[in-house]
């Protein structure tokens, strides 16, 4: 019933009893979430489950409901139906600053940086309020140290606007970060950078995770989303149609055609065919 | 020389705090060099500019009071003016049944305080034009309510004090410049509180602020709360400085308008907006009504389409865009040209 790579601490503070009666004791788990917007489905009795520590790919065409998903989990709109359990815990009504307070943060697709607010205020606020909701002199401190870490330490004078898009990102991050989060969902943190600033934030995130933060990844840019990843989860039309290992999952001939088209996918065997017919006339010619 | 340079390297993020905490500081004291100046008015002797000042640092208090919820909060809120009835009410019907004045005017803060928080509930879950809509009608409400009831018993709501003694008068301009005081000291405090940021954040942007964990909804309702007990302190104070009043004149909407126009043209959500706006304006005003003229009104419908079209940021916006440091070595008449060049552009950038 418990998966092994979930520590049992995370689970302290749920009485025995309760934990018997959770039925999915993973890290975060997703049962049948839907969320209908009018009576379109953007998420269609969605399940998974996220193990503590992992970093878990979520991919898949425009308009599968990949924000949603983060969205949904974040608090920022309510589940239409389904629930969501936290750390053994039934989070599915709690407002986003509750879910904040437990630990949960994101960085937004559309960067939101606090236009009038410096950067270190923007990471300011973050340590002030989240998980830890510190005092101001311990707040500052932490953000000193997470612009520092997160290389944006020359430039805490700067104002939000004033910002190139990948230093908003970083801003966003460390703000993400200020809250103390134990999960943390990254929405399209990579849209719009240098193939350079990809490689650096692969690293980033990285460094995030090996400091114990499970992390939820929506990505487009496809080489960075298979080196980072654990697993991946593949959505259409707000459905999961693939989950497991990168390289089984970005291989199987469904994601193919649903992610990349039909075309992409008849490619790719004309491909193979002309491969092995290729090998074969080789041997032939061998011969 | 080495150990110069370790000095200096250590110096250095000191020395920038130091520079950050002195721009509250300086515009702590530019503020309480303004208001020192104008507490120097009763010293002429002069009666009617007495009167014409004791307004204009009311129109002040309630600047500073809406810049609460609506400059650093960022919800625009058009009925305030319901809290300055409030107080006024409160002090005219505790002082006719014989309590002393300031019984009534801590009442008229208490009551207005938990009005703001009752009426806060519901209509802080609205935004934008929902928001501004809703408190404009909550305060229309209240005065037919008075009207109609007559709270005051002089017939249609109107309401008649017993007179000040002629003392009162300088009494009651230093209230107002000592509730001034207040309101830019709990400013300055709020920009660096915990508090203010989270109301910032709001205003910049409410998803990210609960992302982060704020509990948006109190602190909003906080906001709204504290901007009302200082506009019926302010009320309770015109109550008896006026001594006759009626639900039009302390329910008017247009004192609303005037506390949002003078935040704006000073600057939203600085420490010093509501007070250069105030000072502006209302001597502006105060000219145009007493030359015979009578074209206040003119001048208040005016100034709202210019300070939308030409200084949406305010006035202290464009100081500090004007000041800004320039590459060093500039001589000072090169700085000043850069200065209008950047003014001039962000004036262009807002729209014309």
């Amino acid at each position: 019933m418990f998966d092994v790579i979930s520590q049992p601490t995370a689970f302290s503070h749920v009485s025995p009893l309760e934990r018997e009666n959770t039925p999915y004791p993973s890290f975060l788990k997703l049962m049948d979430v839907t969320k209908r917007f009018g009576g379109l489905p953007a998420v269609d009795t969605l399940s998974f489950s996220v193990r503590r520590g992992e970093i878990l790919g979520i991919i898949g065409p425009n308009g599968a409901g990949k924000s949603t998903v983060v969205n949904l989990i974040s608090g920022a709109q309510p589940l239409s139906s389904g629930s969501i359990y936290y750390q053994g815990r039934d989070i599915s009504c709690l407002l986003a600053n509750r879910r904040a307070y437990l630990g949960i943060a994101r960085v937004f697709q559309i960067t939101k940086p606090f236009m009038e607010l410096d950067v270190r205020e923007n990471v300011l606020v973050g340590a002030l309020f989240g998980r830890h909701q510190m005092i101001y002199s311990a707040a500052f401190r932490m953000a000193e140290e997470l612009l520092e870490e997160i290389g944006l330490a020359h430039k805490t004078h700067f104002k939000g606007d004033q910002l190139t898009i990948a230093d908003r990102k970083r801003l966003e991050l460390a703000r993400a970060l200020a809250t103390g989060p134990q999960l943390l969902l990254l929405d399209e943190v990579m849209a719009g950078l240098t193939p350079a600033e990809v490689t650096e934030a692969v690293e980033l995130i990285r460094k995030i995770n090996r400091m114990g933060i499970t992390i939820i990844v929506i990505e487009h840019v496809m080489q960075a989303i298979k080196s980072l990843s654990d697993r991946i989860l593949v959505l259409h039309h707000g459905r999961k149609i693939a989950e497991g290992q990168p390289e089984t999952v970005l291989s199987d001939p469904k994601v193919i055609e649903t992610y990349l088209g039909k075309r992409y996918a008849q490619q790719q065997d004309q491909l193979k065919q002309v491969n092995t017919d290729m090998l074969n006339e080789g041997a032939q010619y061998q011969m | 020389m080495v150990t110069d340079l370790h000095q200096s390297a250590v110096a250095s993020p000191t020395l920038e705090k130091t520079k950050e905490r002195r721009e509250w500081l300086r515009s702590l004291l530019i503020g309480l060099v303004i208001l020192a100046a104008i507490a120097t008015i009763p010293a002429y002797g002069d009666p009617s500019l007495l009167h014409t000042w004791t307004l204009i640092v009311m129109y002040i208090v309630l600047a500073q009071s809406w810049n609460f919820i609506g400059g650093y909060t960022g919800y625009a809120a058009f009925g305030n003016v319901a809290f300055f009835g409030i107080g006024s009410y409160s002090v005219g019907l505790l002082v006719l049944v014989g309590l002393p004045f300031w019984v009534g005017l801590i009442v008229g803060g208490i009551v207005a305080g938990i009005f703001a928080l009752l009426i806060g509930l519901p209509v802080l879950r609205l935004r934008g034009h929902y928001f501004a809509i809703a408190t404009l009608g909550t305060a229309e409400a209240l005065r037919e309510f008075i009207a109609v009831k007559d709270i005051g018993g002089g017939g249609g709501g109107l309401m008649s004090l017993p007179l000040p003694s002629l003392d009162a008068y300088p009494f009651l301009f230093y209230a107002f410049v000592g509730l001034s005081v207040v309101c830019l000291l709990i400013t300055v405090v709020l920009v660096h509180s915990k508090f203010g940021y989270a109301l910032i954040a709001i205003r910049e942007n409410e998803q990210a602020a609960e992302a982060l964990g704020i509990y948006t909804y109190w602190y909003k309702v906080g906001a709204f709360v504290l901007s009302a007990v200082p506009t019926a302190l302010a009320g309770g104070l015109y109550a008896y400085w006026a001594t006759g009043f009626d639900p039009g004149t302390v329910f008017d909407r247009g004192i609303s308008i005037e506390m949002v126009l003078l935040t704006f043209l000073g600057g939203t959500g600085t420490i010093l907006g509501p007070i250069i706006g105030g000072i502006l304006f209302e001597t502006a005003s105060f000219q145009f009504q007493t030359s015979g003229l009578n074209l206040h009104n003119t001048l208040l419908g005016l100034s709202i389409v210019l300070v939308t079209i030409v200084l949406p940021q305010g006035l202290i916006r464009l100081f500090q865009e004007f000041t800004r440091r320039s590459t060093p070595g500039l001589t000072l008449a090169n700085r000043f040209m850069e200065g209008l060049r950047r003014v001039r552009r962000y004036i262009t950038a807002n729209g014309i």
